[in-house]
């Protein structure tokens, strides 16, 4: 049966190179030969290929424009790029073969390619990144003495408040790694399972859901990056005055 | 620990992702959003561009007619200004060529009645010499034959100081 590792299919010395790097990597080919097409063929009177990925890239730019407005340069790649990596990585768990194709090592099916997504070091990986860049984005937008005001302070309950950031800020790896994570693999088996039931039919509307399911779980990392990332680069008075300013 | 351990958590895989994750943001960022963004960018300055060089093609277009309108009314009244001076000046010349006319003819025939008059006189003069001429003539043959030569002389000097003298008081 499944397990939550994911599994080694050969090591280069101490590194597994497992069936999720391996996937990882194929994403990571058809990222690559994308971008190199696009750049050598960008022309001012843009072909049908360069039309799609242009409309692609203008409506997730409207969209980080509408939520971080002038920070939009800076946040949209992170946007951008976790959504691209992590749809190609959640789809390609949905392909042919993959969960499927693979050799039997002590009496289990290891196989050969595993979604990306579906391990925890990438989802943690990705998470840890998110977070990461989300303090240096604030670091480096509004200082040092503003950024760490949102948790230290002299005011024992805005010192209680910043207490509680930090802890938000440990949770939020820990969530947004976690629901990717658990949404992606929990796919996976029932696609499995239903598969097993009866392999014809039966598990297309599974598919079809999982589908879906890949797209908002793509969707709800990168926004949810975006937002942390237009809150955290936000000086914290200006936003205790929008709040006041709501509240009124 | 052993919860970490059961997820699959390697510190190595993990660390392969991060970096793997970054490889691609810049990958993207390098050869996907910036040249596609500024494509945009680009494309949006030319189409703005044309607009607003359309907009002002538009306004001189605009301007240009208004001018047009203007040189054509001016030059409308300048033409009408030159064909009334043309006019006066026309009916001007008449008048005055009218008048020289006039003058010219006025000396023409004053000049011409001078002469008229003086040539009456020398036609009339030389009428009367010729008559004199035939008197003297029809004289000396009439007293040819009745007269001798001395007394046909005096008769004829008498007859020819006669003669001048009617000349004399008639000039």
């Amino acid at each position: 049966m499944f397990s939550f590792q994911s599994e080694a299919i050969f090591h280069l010395g101490a590194f597994r190179i497992t069936n999720t790097i391996i996937d990882t990597l194929l994403i990571d080919i058809i990222i690559f030969a994308a971008s190199f097409v696009l750049a050598k063929n960008i022309k001012l009177v843009p072909g049908l290929y360069q039309n799609i990925v242009e409309i692609i890239i203008q409506l997730f730019y409207e969209i980080a424009e509408s939520v971080s407005e002038k920070k939009v340069k800076k946040i949209f790649p992170y946007f951008m790029s976790f959504f691209i990596f992590i749809l190609l990585a959640n789809w390609s768990g949905l392909l042919p073969g993959v969960n499927s194709i693979g050799f039997f090592e002590k009496g289990k099916l290891v196989p050969i390619l595993r979604s990306s997504t579906s391990d925890l070091n990438t989802t943690l990986g990705l998470a840890l990144i998110s977070v990461a860049a989300t303090h240096i984005l604030s670091i480096k937008t509004i200082g040092i003495s503003n950024y760490l005001s949102r948790y230290f302070s002299l005011n024992p309950i805005n010192l209680f408040i910043g207490i509680l950031e930090i802890i938000s800020e440990i949770t939020k790896v820990v969530s947004l790694s976690f629901r990717l994570f658990g949404n992606i693999f929990a796919g996976e088996i029932v696609l499995l399972t239903v598969s097993s039931i009866f392999a014809v039919l039966l598990p297309l509307p599974f598919l079809l859901l999982e589908v879906v399911v890949g797209l908002v779980q793509a969707l709800v990392f990168s926004m949810l990056t975006m937002a942390f990332m237009a809150i955290l680069t936000t000086p914290h008075h200006d936003m205790l005055d929008n709040t006041r300013k709501a509240r009124h | 620990m052993e919860l970490i351990k059961n997820f699959g958590l390697d510190p190595l895989l993990l660390g392969a992702q991060i970096i793997n994750f970054l490889i691609i943001f810049y990958i993207l960022k390098r050869f996907a959003y910036k040249p596609v963004l500024s494509v945009l960018k680009k494309r949006e300055d030319l189409i703005k561009g044309s607009l607003k060089q359309a907009e002002e093609s538009k306004k001189i277009l605009e301007e240009t007619l208004e001018k047009e309108k203007t040189i054509l009314k001016n030059t409308q009244k300048k033409a009408e200004k030159i064909i009334e001076d043309a006019k006066n000046r026309t009916q001007e010349i008449a008048r005055e060529t009218e008048e020289k006319t006039r003058k010219q003819t006025e000396y023409m025939i004053s000049t011409g009645l001078g002469k008229i008059a003086q040539e009456s006189k020398e036609l009339e003069k030389r009428i009367a010499l010729k008559v004199s001429k035939l008197a003297i003539e029809f004289l000396q043959k009439s007293m040819q034959d009745v007269f001798g030569e001395k007394e046909q002389k005096q008769f004829l000097d008498a007859a020819l100081k006669k003669i001048k003298k009617v000349d004399w008081y008639e000039d």
